[in-house]
């Protein structure tokens, strides 16, 4: 892991992706985790929408546009469940905000450093989820921890094959 | 003051939307009266709004995905199944008619429990009118065990209508929307089924739990509940009907957080993490349906040709026994009652003339004489002699009252009675 200088920084530029890219990304990703348990019997032990908030936010280096894309991720999550709407949207709020945070600091091209920050903001995601339902909230709901760490897993293998590949619809200049 | 929004604007971008959400999420949760929190079971139009709007998003390429996926695998599973359709569908076809038969023999049952149910005021509501549909999505959480349907308020459906399988039940209709709603299956764990256990009539509530199972919760201990009791529905909740299948009980165990108290993990009859085609149940009637009446006629109709067919198969059999006892002199009974006493044979009571009258003994055909065996010993019919005049019953069966057939006895009075033999030929005089 490298850090980098806050020179180093300046000059390293923001990733661009194309408009399309930006657009259809989260939409497939958003379509794909309320289609693809379907096939998958029932088990959702992944989290595509926040890989891609975590994609987005380490290659943009930008915390607001983390936060924005993590709370709308999450919104539009919450409006899929019969739960409140704004439990995912907290939780993926900060993550993408960490991860926009965190790609100021780090060398976002390790694909190591990214897989292991997927693995780390997957897990947080999950505890403020549950922290907001069962504190802030004050609602019941059991909890698997164990499935928990399982989609942290699956969400970092899925984070070390899709960041490549969107890395190819980099442009360059 | 510029500086410091310029130099935190990113903390600050943070907490207002965070501070947005968390106020948004306290405008859906009530305090109820009991002081437990709990969410708004009907959504206000602002959250609604927003469910509208991405189920609007969602469900029209999850509609292209499904119904390419049902293109391709029915495309191939249409050969497959064309190979063996004519014996399937025979096979089907007698299958309709047994239990076409059965839901007659049913009737009678359920007209007279309808009678009873009136009389004690509780009307069961039979299901009238379904709606299939397809499930095309879930809502992609663990914590959230809700799927999406391809019909909606374009079909006329309408909140908590229960959705069902073939199997048993599945969920109930929690969300409307224009082409598609929003189901919460009963694993869920803010769902609730009234749900009965088969054998034992322990009632309870059937939800969810962190892993996805369904439970019976709010039971107290009994030992009576054993894995493999079927689940109905109780009928009480007011969206499923009574008596659909739900599942068996799969474990029984002690509930955490009350003593005496035990959850019941039940396995589900319908197939909740492959659910494909649905019906949702979009009306239900205190009587049967006329199309359910419709198919009790043709039952009724059907067992009239049927049993027409069983007599007739019976006395073809009865035929055919009749050839084969004359095709087989050494299998006819020699003891039993003579139907012929011109012929020589002695009657099972030994007192001639006692066993048919002259006009049946005409009309039955003649019974073979029994050839005679070349070194008789103890065992040969007739050698034996009797035991005080009388046969002995065999072991068992001595003291064993007779069988309450509903038919007047043959002998006459002052006449033996006409007990079975012990064995071939064990009673009959020489």
């Amino acid at each position: 892991m490298s850090l980098l200088s806050a020179d180093y920084r300046r000059d390293m530029g923001v990733h661009k992706y194309p408009l399309l890219v930006y657009a259809l990304t989260p939409l497939a990703a958003l379509v794909l985790q309320a289609w693809l348990p379907r096939l998958a019997h029932g088990y959702t032990w992944f989290d595509l929408p926040l890989v891609v908030t975590v994609y987005f936010a380490l290659a943009r280096r930008s915390p607001i546009e983390g936060t924005l894309l993590g709370a709308g991720m999450g919104l539009f999550e919450d409006a899929l469940t019969q739960h409140a709407i704004g439990v995912n949207g907290i939780a993926k709020t900060v993550a993408g905000f960490l991860a926009g945070s965190v790609g100021v600091r780090i060398d976002v091209e390790n694909h190591t450093i990214r897989t292991m920050v997927t693995f780390v903001l997957s897990l947080l995601s999950s505890v403020i989820y549950f922290s907001v339902y069962r504190i802030l909230l004050g609602l019941s709901m059991e909890w698997n921890w164990l499935a928990e760490l399982m989609k942290a897993v699956v969400n970092s293998l899925i984070a070390m094959v899709l960041f490549p590949l969107l890395d190819r619809t980099r442009v360059r200049d | 003051m510029e500086s410091f929004f310029v130099r935190y604007r990113n903390l600050l971008v943070l907490l207002a939307i965070l501070l947005a959400q968390i106020i948004g999420l306290a405008m859906q949760v009530r305090r109820g009266d009991s002081g437990r929190n709990s969410l708004d079971p009907q959504d206000a139009p602002g959250v609604r709004l927003l469910r509208l709007w991405a189920d609007a998003v969602v469900a029209p390429p999850e509609k292209a995905f499904h119904a390419t996926r049902l293109g391709v695998v029915s495309a191939w599973q249409d050969y497959l199944d064309l190979r063996h359709v004519r014996e399937q569908n025979e096979d089907l076809q007698k299958t309709i008619d047994r239990l076409r038969l059965e839901q007659a023999s049913l009737l009678e049952d359920a007209k007279q429990g309808e009678r009873l149910q009136a009389l004690m005021d509780f009307q069961q509501k039979y299901i009238y009118k379904t709606q299939a549909a397809q499930a095309i999505g879930t809502s992609g959480s663990d914590s959230s065990r809700v799927f999406y349907i391809d019909k909606g308020a374009d079909y006329k459906l309408e909140r908590d209508m229960a959705v069902i399988t073939a199997d048993g039940i599945a969920g109930k209709v929690r969300e409307v929307f224009p082409h598609s709603a929003q189901v919460l299956a009963i694993n869920d764990q803010t769902s609730g089924a009234g749900v009965i256990l088969e054998t034992t009539r322990v009632r309870g509530i059937l939800r969810g739990n962190a892993a996805g199972q369904p439970q019976i919760v709010g039971i107290l201990k009994d030992d009576r509940i054993k894995p493999g009791e079927k689940v109905l529905t109780a009928g009480g909740d007011l969206i499923f009907p009574r008596g659909l299948p739900v599942g068996v009980v799969e474990k029984v165990v002690a509930d955490p957080e009350r003593d005496s108290f035990i959850d019941v993990i039940v396995r589900p009859a319908a197939h909740l993490d492959r659910l494909d085609e649905v019906l949702v149940i979009t009306s239900t009637e205190a009587h049967f349906p006329p199309e359910q009446q419709q198919d009790m006629a043709t039952s009724e109709l059907l067992k009239g040709a049927q049993a027409a067919a069983i007599a007739e198969a019976a006395l073809e059999q009865k035929k055919a026994a009749e050839v084969m006892a004359e095709r087989l002199p050494g299998l006819t009974e020699p003891n039993a009652p003579a139907t012929t006493p011109a012929a020589g044979t002695t009657p099972a009571n030994g007192q001639p003339g006692t066993g048919a009258t002259p006009a049946a003994a005409a009309a039955a055909p003649p019974v073979p004489k029994l050839l005679q065996p070349q070194h008789p010993d103890r065992f040969t019919p007739g050698a034996g002699a009797p035991l005080g005049g009388e046969t002995r019953a065999p072991a068992g069966q001595e003291k064993k009252p007779a069988p309450k057939t509903g038919l007047k006895p043959q002998s006459k009075p002052g006449q033996k009675a006409n007990v079975p033999p012990t064995h071939a030929g064990g009673n009959t005089q020489p």
